[in-house]
Order: structure tokens, then sequence, then C-alpha cells
């Protein structure tokens, strides 16, 4: 794991300084709500229905059990003791007091986190593969670049008043787990025909309100020219990017505009100006990398004894290690979700004292390192298949073993209109009645891979566009109603969603989605997901499950 | 019938207008039959600002014989998030928390939607 130096921490320690000043004069009168709102939301400060609410920036959803203590500490001191990870592998509290805020970030800064760059028009923080440095797949360690990233971002000054919010990706797998073709910049890691390392570069990707699948403009970018070739796109942006309406200010809209062949020449021909000179000298990248060196594993064998008794006499386990438990590169490791979706639970919730018991287990049993995904899991990328038994009963004892990774009641959902003060509809509900609904193991694992993304608004924070099954909250006419879109992908086939038909009232989701399930179960081929289901079949099947009565 | 809302600068939480002073239950809340008369306290309200942050009314309809939001987020932001109903003002219990969290018919709040407007 990257460690702060000095530099770093003074760096924090004077920016916390800095925001208890601003609040004390917000408070005497001496700044506006105005003038003070745009200094807050730098902090990731916002005022929602309730309370204030904190959104701490997890960088590429990495923690060590420290920081997760710490957590699990200010939710018990300053919030009502639990947090809500998010879809860009945030932690939010939702009942912060502005009096507390400059301590809490005191507390954040005492192990190395901050809430710096989780709002406002800036580089927000960079998503990476959480299986990164564990899963065999990867062609590097995409944290290295992440990292890399993250220290050119972090508040540069050309870059932090841009026309809008901007959100960057890195993966180094076949399979996408970042969701990179949905950012404003996904970064795969590829490997040249000589062997060398670089980037695809996928740009103008995006959800929200004009949902758009990103597109390559460099096939193969050399790895140590990223971020020379970044900042001229940031370039290209910040100078053509539309700043008189937010909602025309994302780059999608730009690449969108300009055609991806033109944004891409005038990359190029500003990358050609700039030359390399804002480049990483190599010295620099291996100081980075060193941060990231392997973890040091055991020499085992790939089947463990221990493990493979543990699962023939428990049930349990045996589903747990079917849905949770993926492989490792390290013969005899695996990597352990840490299911965050119990059914009938919030989303992406946890409490200080499931906080805790993660971040035991990942001193015990997983060496000190904690992930959070964007799909609102954890995940402790290097365990023993000995100890699995024994991480599973620590989990399952905290509520927290739910096999249910990828299928239907692993669902994102957005805070909505329970707490989000932008939302038109709730979220969390929907995401439990249809996991109660499903709340059968046997059944869930029957069905398979299905994605379920609810968002309480079109700014699309539960991913609505590219769940298998998305689910969007409307206002109709003061009632809540869900919009239903079918065939989304966030992953290397990543698509927007199709529209099912006319929105449905809360009463009927999760019973359409039963029937979605249903359609699916009668049509699919072989060994087809429910995606690849209905990209055969098209919507037609589904839709008239579902609105039959209509008819 | 309206009442007067804001979130108080301090802490975020939830407040309501009442003759001169901020209460935190939506059950003592002011009612304003009178436009002109809630119109004015939030024209007053606007100059608290170290009290609290974007004062605006809320239009109210008639719950089993109490008061409530007619907009649903309004009846969210008086009970607390309704997935966790011992958090916010709901926990405390009462019959106006009973007729908000039985209370149908939901709309835009109006004046939140005013309050976006003049942004």
């Amino acid at each position: 794991m990257y460690q702060y130096d000095a530099i770093d921490k003074d760096f924090l320690a004077d920016r916390s300084a800095e925001f208890r000043g601003q609040v004390a004069r917000r408070l005497a009168g001496e700044l506006s709500e105005d003038q003070f709102k745009p200094l807050r939301l730098m902090n990731g400060l916002y005022l929602q229905l309730h309370a204030y609410m904190l959104r701490i920036a997890i960088p590429y959803g990495s923690l060590n059990p420290t920081q997760m203590r710490k957590l699990a500490e200010i939710s018990r001191t300053y919030d009502k003791g639990y947090g809500h990870f998010t879809t860009r592998t945030n932690l939010q509290f939702h009942w912060i007091k502005l009096k507390d805020a400059p301590d809490i970030l005191d507390a954040l800064a005492s192990v190395d986190m901050h809430a710096i760059q989780t709002s406002g028009n800036c580089i927000r923080n960079v998503t990476a593969d959480p299986y990164a440095g564990a899963t065999a797949e990867e062609l590097d360690d995409p944290r290295v670049w992440a990292e890399a990233i993250r220290q050119w971002s972090t508040v540069h000054p050309e870059f932090s008043w841009l026309p809008r919010k901007f959100k960057i990706a890195v993966t180094a797998s076949v399979k996408d787990r970042t969701a990179a073709r949905v950012h404003d910049i996904g970064l795969a890691i590829r490997r040249g025909r000589d062997g060398a390392l670089g980037f695809e570069v996928m740009v103008g990707g995006g959800l929200g309100r004009t949902p758009y699948v990103g597109s390559t403009i460099r096939e193969f970018l050399p790895a140590k020219r990223l971020v020379s070739y970044l900042e001229a796109i940031l370039r290209v942006y910040n100078r053509l990017g539309r700043r008189d309406n937010s909602n025309k200010a994302r780059i999608k809209i730009l690449v969108a505009t300009l055609g991806a062949e033109e944004f891409a020449r005038q990359v190029e021909a500003e990358w050609e100006k700039a030359g390399d000179a804002s480049d990483l000298p190599d010295t620099e990248l291996a100081r980075i990398r060193a941060a990231f060196a392997p973890t040091r594993f055991e020499t085992l064998t790939a089947r463990s004894e221990a493990f493979e008794a543990a699962k023939a006499t428990s049930p349990a386990l045996a589903r747990f290690a079917r849905n949770n438990l993926k492989p490792h590169k390290q013969p005899g490791y695996g990597i352990v979700e840490v299911s965050l979706k119990a059914i009938g639970a919030t989303p992406g919730d946890a409490n200080a004292e499931q906080m805790e018991v993660v971040a035991d287990l990942a001193e015990r049993y997983g060496q000190g390192d904690i992930r959070v995904t964007h799909e609102q899991n954890l995940v402790l990328p290097h365990v023993k298949l000995d100890d699995v038994a024994a991480v599973h009963a620590a989990l399952a004892a905290a509520e927290l073993a739910t096999p249910n990774m990828g299928l239907v009641s692993d669902i994102i959902a957005c805070p909505g209109l329970d707490y989000c003060a932008l939302a038109n509809a709730r979220a969390i509900p929907i995401a439990q009645h249809i996991a109660e609904r499903f709340a059968d193991p046997d059944r869930a694992e029957a069905v398979g891979e299905l994605k379920i993304k609810i968002s309480g608004c079109i700014n699309a924070c539960g991913h609505h566009h590219i769940g298998h099954i998305g689910i969007l909250g409307v206002d109709k006419k003061g009632e809540e109603f869900y919009q239903l879109t079918l065939g989304g992908s966030g992953a290397e086939d990543a698509a927007v969603g199709q529209m099912l038909g006319p929105a449905l009232p809360a009463n009927r989701v999760a019973e359409a989605v039963d029937q979605l399930v249903e359609v699916y179960l009668r049509e699919r081929q072989g060994e087809e997901r429910f995606l690849d289901t209905f990209r055969r079949t098209g919507v037609s099947p589904f839709k008239e499950a579902v609105y039959a009565d209509a008819h | 019938m309206r009442a007067l809302t804001a979130n108080r600068l301090i802490d975020g939480e939830v407040v309501f207008w009442t003759d001169g002073r901020w209460v935190e239950r939506f059950a003592e809340a002011q009612l304003f039959a009178d436009d002109e008369a809630g119109e004015a306290a939030e024209a007053h309200a606007k100059t608290e600002v170290t009290t609290v942050v974007e004062p605006y009314l809320i239009d109210l309809i008639d719950a089993e014989g109490i008061w409530a939001p007619l907009s649903y987020r309004e009846r969210i932001r008086a009970l607390g998030p309704p997935n966790h109903h011992d958090h916010g003002k709901q926990a405390e219990g009462g019959a106006v928390v009973e007729a908000l969290l039985n209370a149908h018919g939901a709309a835009r709040s109006t004046g939140r939607v005013n309050l976006i407007k003049r942004k």
C-alpha cells in the first residue's frame, strides 16, 4: 500500500486546519452560505435531507485495517454507527454535524485519509480493479497507475475548475471490474507486440442524464507517456467543454459533439505540442511501484485439504466458496468477497462492528489489505485457502457472508430519497424488496449472474443504465415510479440498457423483476446468462411478461 | 396550509419555524393558513443566516385530522430515513409521527422546487 510521506501528512494537516478556520468563519457569519458552500464541497461535505453528509475518499478502493478501524470509530463518535460504501468506492457518513467536520478531518488525516476532491468539478477518486495484485488475469498492477494519477491530479491547479466533475478508471484484466467504459476516461492496460506496457485509452463514457459508452481514442499509449496524454485530454476538455449548462458539461457531451475521431485529433495535436515534460520520470514511477511490491506469499499447494474437508461438511461454506471466493494468482490462496448485501439490508451499508470485523480479518488472515468494489462490497484479496473456513465463520457471525456475489440480490443502490437531497424516489426499499423475493439461495444460484442496479434519480449514482436490469426512480406527478431498462452492462461488454416500457409503481417492481427472471429461465439456452439471453431474444418476451395485464 | 422549514446551519438538523424560533419537531411547527404571514416569516428567516440554511415554505395536507407535509420528500425530512426507523425524528414516536407515517398523497415539494428554480 502507498504510504504518505512527511509532505503528504503536512499537507493534510494544513488542509484540515484551513477548513477549521472556514467553518468558524461561516458559523460567525463572516462567510455567507454561497461563499462557504464551494469550500465545504471541496472537502466532501454536502447538506442532505437530514444532516450533512461527508464523502471520504478511498483511493482506488484500497484500505488498511487501521484506516477501516478509524472509519468505524468516526461512525460511532460522530455519526450513528454506520457508513455507506458507494459506487465510487468511497464511504459516506450521513449524519454529520458541521461543527464536528473539522475534528473528523483531523481524525481522517491521522490515518492518511481525507475527503478532498470527493466533490466539485475536479478529477475525482480513481477507480481500479479491486482484485489488483491478487488476480492472475492482470497484465500489471493497476494501483501503480491509479496512485500516479492520484498524485498528479490532487489539487492540480489547472484541473481544479473543470467544466464538470471527472472520473478515471484503470483496469488491467480482460474482465473489467471497474466499469472503465462508462468513466470519463477508462484506461485498460495492454501489452504491445514487443511486450511493452501501454494503455488503451477510452474517453467520453458516462451515465447520468445522457449515458454513453466511451470511445477508444488510442489503441496503445506507451505507459510512461500516461500523464502527458491525460493532460492533453484534460486541456482539450477544459478549453472546449461547455460551461453554460451543467447538464451538457461532461466530457462525454464534448466527445459526442465533436465525434471521437476529431476529439482524438485535437488531443494528439495538444499532446504533440506539450511534449513529455510532464511525464513521470522512471525514478518516480519506480518509487510508486515499490509501494505495491508483490505481497509475500507462502509456497502452498493449489489444493487445501483442510478447506476441502470443511466444505464437504458445511454446505454453507461450500455455497460461500462457489459464489464469494475467486481464484488467486498464488497457489493455495483465494480472493474473498465480503457481501454488504445481506438480504433485507441497505446495499453498501456497514456498521462499525462490521467494519472492525473486516479490519480484524484482514489483519489476521488477509495481509492487512482491504478493497472496496464499485458494486458496493468489500474484498479481502489475499486469504489462504486453509483460512477460508475461519474467515467465513467470522463473516457469517457479522452478517457479512451472504453468498450472493454477482447474483440477483447483489444489488447496487444509491441512498436515494431516504437520504439524498437530489433524489426523486427511494432506491433502498426497492433493493430490499427484490432481495427478499430472491432470498432462497438455491433459486438465486439457479438464476446465476444477474446485475440489478438502482438509482433514485437521473444522476445515476446507482449505475442503473448499465444494470442487466436497471431501475430508475422517477417522480411521476409526485408519486414514486420506477423505469426499468434491460441489457445494460458495465463490464468489458459495456452497453447502455434498453427501456422496457412505462414506469411501474413501487409495489410492482419486485414482482416485475421476478417476471423478467421467469422469462429468462424459460428462454435461456445452455449456459447463457440473463444478459446473453436478453441480447439474443431482444426485449419483446420480457416486455410481454411484465405488461401482460396492460393488454 | 403551510409551514416553514430549513436545515440548521451548525448540524444540518431539519427544523421548523414557530413564532420567531426554530424547533426540531414538525408537531410544533407554526401553521400558516395565510400566505402573507407565511411569506413574511420566510423573508425574516432568510435573514437568519448564521442559524439556518435555505429556509422555504412547504404545503400541508390534512392526514387523519393532523396536518402533514403534502410532499413525500418533506414527510421523509420531518420523519427521518425510511430505512432506519430508529434514526431521525420518527424514533420519538407519537401521534403526529404516526400520522405522517400513514399519510398518503405525494407531490413535489413546491417550496423546494421554487428554491431550485431560483438558483
